[in-house]
Parts: C-alpha cells; sequence; structure tokens
C-alpha cells in the first residue's frame, strides 16, 4: 500500500498508541517511536510496526509511533488502520493483517 | 464497560449555550476564553461540561480540565480527540503553547519542544521530525564553496506589498554578505496573497547575486511563533513576545543555513520599531541560547520625498486611491499589480480591510507594527 | 453445555478494555463493533477487535462480536473481520424476522469458504430490539441451526413500544416472548443490560427477577457486575448438596441399566437430572451462594 496522506489512528490513553502516517518528505520509510516502556519494550516495538507495514507493503513514508504501554495487537492494530486511512483504501486485505 | 465521558466537537459561534459553559469552564481555570477558536472539543460527564480544547486553525489553545478530575486519564482522551478533530479538519501539523512546568505532560501526548523562554512559555509541535526536516531541507539549499568564515545574512519579510524599500534593503545586505538567504513570510493571511507576495519578492530580486529567495514556513513569523495570545492571558508582556520567533531563528533555521548576520530596516523614531529591534538584538545576540549568535544589523529605511518607505504606507495610500504616490514607493510590477487586481478589492463604505481590524488576524500585529 | 450467565460488553475501539478485560472472566466476551462505537472509529474498531480476537487469551473463553445490521455501510465489512478472526459467535443487532438470520447466515458461510474456516464453526445469536422482532421470536430461534442464543435488547425496544425503561413491567410480555422462543427451539436466552451502575440493588432485584423466570443470563457493561450477577446465579449448599445426590444416582442408574432412576424412593427424570447437571455446572464455576 502506498501512503498518500496524512492520516491518524488510536488514542494516547494507556494501553493504547496514536499513530501518524504520512508521505513523507524523502523516498524511504522512516519509523520514529516513543514509548513510556521505551527502554525494556523499544526494540520490541520497532519490530512490531516495521512487521505489520512490511506485511501491508509500505516501503515509503514517514510513520510516528506514540505509545502508551500498548499491546502488540493493539500495535498492529493502530498501524494498520493508520496506513489503510492514509492509502484511501477501499478493500481490505485480511490476509495481510493477521 | 463503557467509557463515563462523552466528547463531542462543538462550533462557538453557532452555539450560545455551549460557549458560555466553555468560558465558564476556563474561568475556573485561570484561563480566558479566546474568540478566535473555530472549533472546540468538549467532554461531559453526567451532563457537566469537564474539559474543553480548542483548535484556531493548526493551533490547540484553551485546554482546560475540572480540577476535580485532573491528574487520570481524561487529559490523554481529551488531547487524542483535538488531534483527531485537527487531521479531520485538515490540520496535521499542530502547535500550541504552554508554560515550561507543564512540557513534560504534553511530551506524553506526542507534543516536542522547539523552543522555550525559560520561566515563562515553551511552543511545541506534535511531531518529533517536524523542525528536524525542514532545516534538514534547508541545509540543502547551502550554498557550496563558501569560506568557513563566511558572512552569511539573513532577511524575512512579508512584502505586504513589495517596495523599493524593501529592494534597498536586500540589495544593500547582499552587497555586505558572501550569500544572502531572503525569505517571504508564507502566512497567507495578508492583504496581498503570498502568491502574489511571493512572486514580486522574486522579481525585485532578479539579478542581485549570491542570494537565495525561500519560501516561508510556520517555523518563521507565522501565527504559530507569534503567541499573542498565550502572552495577553497570562498577562506576560514585553520581552518574550517575539522571543520564540526569534528562538527559532536563532537555534534551527540560522545554523541549518550558516547565517551569521540578520539584516531588518529601521525608522528612527518609531517606538515599536525600536524595541522589536532591541529585542532582536537580545534574543539573536544575546545569553538566552546557546547556539551561535547572530549579529543584527539595522539599516535605516530608504526614503521617497522625505518619509521612509513602508509597506504599510503604500496600503494607506492604496485605500485614499493616490495612485500617483504609490508609484513613486514601489517597484513597477508591484504598482502594475496593486492597480490591476488590489485597487478594486478595496470597497468604499466597507469595513477597513487594511487598518489594525483586516490585519489583527492575520499577522501577529507586532509583527506587522515591526515593519516584517 | 455451555455455560452462560455473564457477557460482558467492551467498545470495540478501546484498545485498554480489549487489552484487559479476559481478567474479568466472564462466560463470554462481546466486543461491540455497533451502538458503542463512533461512526468515525468504525474502522479502527473492526480492526482492533481482529487483532486482539488472535490474543492467545481469548482462545480460552467464548469471544462474541456484535455487528453492525448488514444494511449498513459496516456491517459486512464487520462480519468479515469477526469470521476470518476466528470469533466463536456473531451477535445480530435488531433482528426483526427469521430472514435476517437466514441473510446472515449465507454471508457467514460464504465467507468461511473464502477464508477457508470450517463450515458452522461460526455460531450465531440473534438481538431482538423491537416489537416485530418479539413476535417472530420463535421464527429467529429456529432460523438456523447455528444459533446458540437469542437476546432481549431493551434500550430500541422500549422505543419502538413508545415506552421507557421502569421497574420491568415494560419488559414482561418481551421477557416472557423471547425466553419462551428459546427454549421451545433449545437455544440460551439473554436479558438486556442493566445501565445504572450506582443502583446495584436495583441490579441485583433484576437478576432475581430475570433468573427466576429462567434467563441463562445477562448481557453486562461493567465488569463490577460479573461477580454480583454469578453469585446470584450460584446454587446453595443444599442445591448442590440434592443435585449431588441425583446425578449420583443417574450414574448409577445407568451403570446398572435401569430404565428408571430413583432417589430416597421417589422417581427421578430427565429434566430433573438435567437440571441437576446446571446446578453443579454454576457451583463448579462459582462456588455456592454467599
Amino acid at each position: 500500500m502506498k501512503i498518500v496522506k496524512e492520516a491518524l489512528a488510536g488514542t494516547l490513553e494507556s494501553s493504547d498508541l496514536l499513530v501518524k502516517v504520512s508521505p513523507g518528505p524523502g523516498t524511504g520509510l522512516e519509523v520514529v517511536i516513543s514509548s513510556e516502556v521505551m527502554q525494556q519494550f523499544g526494540l520490541q516495538i520497532d519490530h512490531v510496526v516495521r512487521d505489520t507495514l512490511a506485511r501491508l507493503g509500505v516501503t515509503a513514508g514517514l510513520v510516528v509511533v506514540e505509545d502508551k504501554g500498548a499491546l502488540d495487537c493493539a500495535i498492529r492494530a493502530r498501524v494498520q488502520t493508520a496506513v489503510m486511512r492514509g492509502a484511501e483504501a477501499q478493500t481490505i486485505d485480511w490476509s495481510a493483517l493477521s | 464497560m463503557t467509557d463515563e465521558f462523552d466528547f463531542y466537537a462543538v462550533e462557538p459561534a453557532t452555539s450560545a449555550r455551549e460557549r458560555r459553559e466553555i468560558r465558564a469552564l476556563l474561568g475556573s481555570c485561570g484561563l480566558d476564553y479566546e474568540e478566535h477558536i473555530q472549533v472546540f472539543v468538549v467532554c461531559r460527564a453526567a451532563g457537566r461540561l469537564v474539559a474543553c480544547a480548542g483548535l484556531e486553525s493548526n493551533i490547540v489553545k484553551c485546554c482546560a480540565i475540572d480540577p476535580e478530575l485532573r491528574g487520570g486519564s481524561l487529559s490523554l482522551t481529551l488531547l487524542s480527540e483535538i488531534v483527531h478533530l485537527a487531521y479531520e479538519r485538515g490540520h496535521s501539523h499542530l502547535f500550541l503553547y504552554t508554560r515550561p512546568e507543564n512540557v513534560s505532560f504534553f511530551q506524553g501526548c506526542g507534543f516536542y519542544a522547539l523552543a522555550e523562554v525559560p520561566g515563562y512559555v515553551t511552543l511545541m509541535e506534535n511531531t518529533p521530525v517536524g523542525i528536524r526536516s525542514y532545516c534538514d531541507r534547508l541545509r540543502a539549499l547551502r550554498p557550496q564553496g563558501l569560506p568557513p568564515d563566511a558572512k552569511i545574512g539573513g532577511i524575512v519579510i512579508n512584502a505586504n506589498p513589495f517596495t523599493l524599500g524593501h529592494q534597498y534593503l536586500v540589495k544593500l545586505a547582499a552587497a555586505r554578505c558572501d550569500w544572502l538567504h531572503l525569505f517571504v513570510v508564507s502566512e497567507d493571511v495578508s492583504f496581498v496573497s503570498y502568491r502574489d507576495r511571493y512572486a514580486l519578492v522574486e522579481e525585485g530580486v532578479r539579478g542581485i547575486e549570491r542570494l537565495t529567495l525561500h519560501h516561508g514556513s510556520q517555523y518563521m513569523v507565522s501565527r504559530a511563533t507569534f503567541p499573542d495570545y498565550f502572552f495577553k492571558e497570562k498577562g506576560v508582556v514585553g520581552d518574550c513576545c517575539t522571543a520564540i520567533d526569534l528562538l527559532l531563528f536563532r537555534n534551527h533555521i540560522a545554523p541549518a543555513l550558516g547565517i551569521t548576520h540578520r539584516f531588518v530596516g529601521t525608522e528612527p523614531f518609531c517606538e515599536t520599531t525600536r524595541k522589536y529591534n532591541a529585542d532582536m538584538k537580545f534574543w539573536l545576540q544575546g545569553a538566552g541560547s546557546t547556539a551561535p549568535a547572530v549579529t543584527v544589523i539595522e539599516e535605516a529605511r530608504t526614503r521617497a520625498g522625505g518619509t521612509p518607505i513602508s509597506a504599510s504606507e503604500v496600503r494607506r495610500l492604496l485605500r485614499s486611491r493616490d495612485l500617483d504616490r504609490i508609484r513613486a514607493l514601489v517597484p513597477a510590477p508591484t504598482f502594475e499589480l496593486l492597480r490591476e487586481k488590489y485597487l478594486s478589492k478595496i470597497l468604499p463604505f466597507a469595513p477597513d480591510p487594511l487598518g489594525h481590524g483586516g490585519e489583527s488576524d492575520a499577522l501577529p500585529r507586532r509583527a506587522v507594527a515591526a515593519g516584517i | 453445555m455451555k455455560l452462560r450467565r455473564s457477557m460482558l460488553f467492551l467498545p470495540g475501539a478501546n484498545a485498554a478494555m480489549l487489552s484487559t478485560a479476559f481478567v474479568y472472566k466472564p462466560d463470554s466476551i462481546m466486543f461491540d463493533l455497533e451502538d458503542a462505537v463512533s461512526l468515525r472509529e468504525k474502522d479502527s474498531a473492526r480492526i482492533l477487535v481482529f487483532n486482539a480476537l488472535q490474543l492467545p487469551v481469548y482462545r480460552e473463553i467464548e469471544t462474541v462480536v456484535r455487528i453492525n445490521p448488514l444494511n449498513t455501510p459496516f456491517g459486512h465489512l464487520d462480519l468479515e473481520a469477526a469470521v476470518r478472526a476466528g470469533v466463536d459467535v456473531v451477535r445480530l443487532p435488531k433482528t426483526d424476522s427469521a430472514e435476517d438470520v437466514e441473510v446472515l447466515e449465507r454471508e457467514v458461510e460464504r465467507i468461511e469458504r473464502a477464508c477457508g474456516r470450517e463450515i458452522g464453526s461460526t455460531k450465531l445469536m440473534a438481538a431482538i430490539e423491537s416489537a416485530s422482532g418479539v413476535i417472530n421470536a420463535l421464527a429467529i430461534a429456529k432460523a438456523s441451526p447455528r444459533l446458540i442464543g437469542i437476546a432481549l435488547a431493551g434500550f430500541d425496544y422500549v422505543m419502538d413500544m413508545q415506552t421507557e425503561r421502569g421497574d420491568g413491567t415494560e419488559l414482561f410480555y418481551a421477557r416472557c416472548a423471547v425466553l419462551h422462543a428459546a427454549r421451545a427451539a433449545k437455544i440460551d436466552a439473554f436479558d438486556v443490560v442493566w445501565s445504572d451502575l450506582n443502583d446495584e440493588a436495583g441490579f441485583l432485584k433484576e437478576v432475581d427477577l430475570i433468573k427466576r423466570l429462567g434467563f441463562n443470563g445477562k448481557s453486562l457493561i461493567n465488569p463490577r457486575q460479573i461477580e454480583l450477577l454469578h453469585n446470584a446465579y450460584a446454587p446453595t449448599e443444599e442445591e448442590v448438596e440434592y443435585a449431588g445426590r441425583v446425578v449420583t444416582a443417574a450414574a448409577e442408574g445407568e451403570r446398572k441399566g435401569l430404565g428408571v432412576v430413583s432417589l430416597n424412593g421417589k422417581m427421578i427424570d430427565g429434566p430433573v437430572i438435567d437440571h441437576a447437571r446446571r446446578v453443579l455446572q454454576r457451583a463448579e464455576a462459582s462456588g455456592t451462594r454467599k
């Protein structure tokens, strides 16, 4: 999927996260993560975010994550939603989400 | 499981009742109601208004939470809602002002500090890469091959409209520097549109060597960098008003381009300009920042027939349809455009589009008065 | 015989609640994509629930997804997400006729085929929220072998009846009709939510009523209500002791190949034995009533 516009998903509430996607200034993929549990889980969160983006076929854009201690399933869900909103996707490939 | 809080958006212009309650909540939190806010997110618990946050375009204002409900999850939900609302309205790049002691709270909400006047105020934006990628883009425009001790100038103009005075200042500065970076304020709320202002500047500086013309940005003389509202609210006056804008220039923009000198026009007997230029010296050269100092160079305005040329004088003459006198103050392309496009926009008996009324929600009054 | 006393509603867009609700141990968890989700968050809730359903913890508890009605722009996408994520039960809101269930069943089967899920493994539940639905309750309850139960939803129903929630008189006919339809179709029956969280006495009074009427359980909106409900449905020590003897006698009768089971010289038949088994099941789940 190609991110064609700025989009947002999720919240800043505890156990959730806010994900912002945008086409981005450069040509590559930039992921910026900020988390309350960066010390222990920063790498894990980064891995989940990048893995989710890869499954969706996102190779370019800026993805900013404000994590509030969310479970991996919530991280996946919010990244997927933000990308779909930013790609203006009309159809959903469910197999790319599981 | 359900949420006990009910959030929804309110346009204060269309609901007197909501407006009254918002005003009361802000009052109980020691905040003033801001007239320019287009939309609020409000929160009710059991019918009672307990929290609100407003948007004036892309600036988050008037965030308040009932003191009894602070410290819980409500504030995070409130911020989530206002950010979602801003996106829905087409604003993804947001700014907010807060007192330095609240910075850590907003950092937890996805905001990042841009500039701080210690003890008074901090400007924040909702992206970790905003100012950084802006400066990266500027850095890519740095001219190659300049010596390390090069004298690199910077000028910021609104050019509403572009006058012979602007042209004179630019030429003078370019002659005194190894390179000159010229920025046109991009906030498109002035009498002359940004598109026209930029085109006239581009035309007017053609042929001047060692000059780069830049589009302005949110980080420079914008509604975001001139927090009139905030200072009025907090009763902070004087020195701080221009500090955020100037600190952003000194700490981020100047280092990205290696700017060592900032040029500014001056009017010898204008108190406002004198004050603004003094502020500029204080924040760009003084000890208020650890970034390298930027030397401020004041240039007296060029005169036509005894009075300094200023854009506000040109607008005043336009209002009285005195084209002959305008012709002596502006380059030919500016004159043609004013005559063909802007003269007809001034209607008899209509509210004055050029005075403070028309200008106040345009550029911050202080920036205008200072002659930017 | 699945125990379904408590069905906890979770707003589908709320990540925190979805991440923690299993700790309250309701009999079933219902992820709501309908009324608890704002129009803005319909897409995010659907995707969040899709992901949450794949958490290992939700394989150990019965999961239900309340989809939006199939005549909205959201219903079919909700169904697609729920069936593909492996939900146990799909709850259809605003069921007015058997045809509503039949349409749902056809769609579920289509999705099961498309994603390779075992045909028939997605169970259904229908919520009745109107006068038409109550009148058609029996046809609805018998509309599909996938149905595990029907539920009465009070909020829309009382509005359709041009009345409002009160002491329960307004729901009297609907409760009886839904319950009879469920029992005749041999499926479960669920009562309305109790929304006033501060009125615990009112909640317990209503629970006492619906338990005596014969409902399997109730939809809940707050985890605090789970233990209260389970305790109210828990049998007394005497009931457990008697049920134990009934079940022992039945096992004895079966072992000896007797056609008739007796206890203390009195004959006991099938329904009594079934009842005793339910008593023991509730006791095993939540102990005896406190």
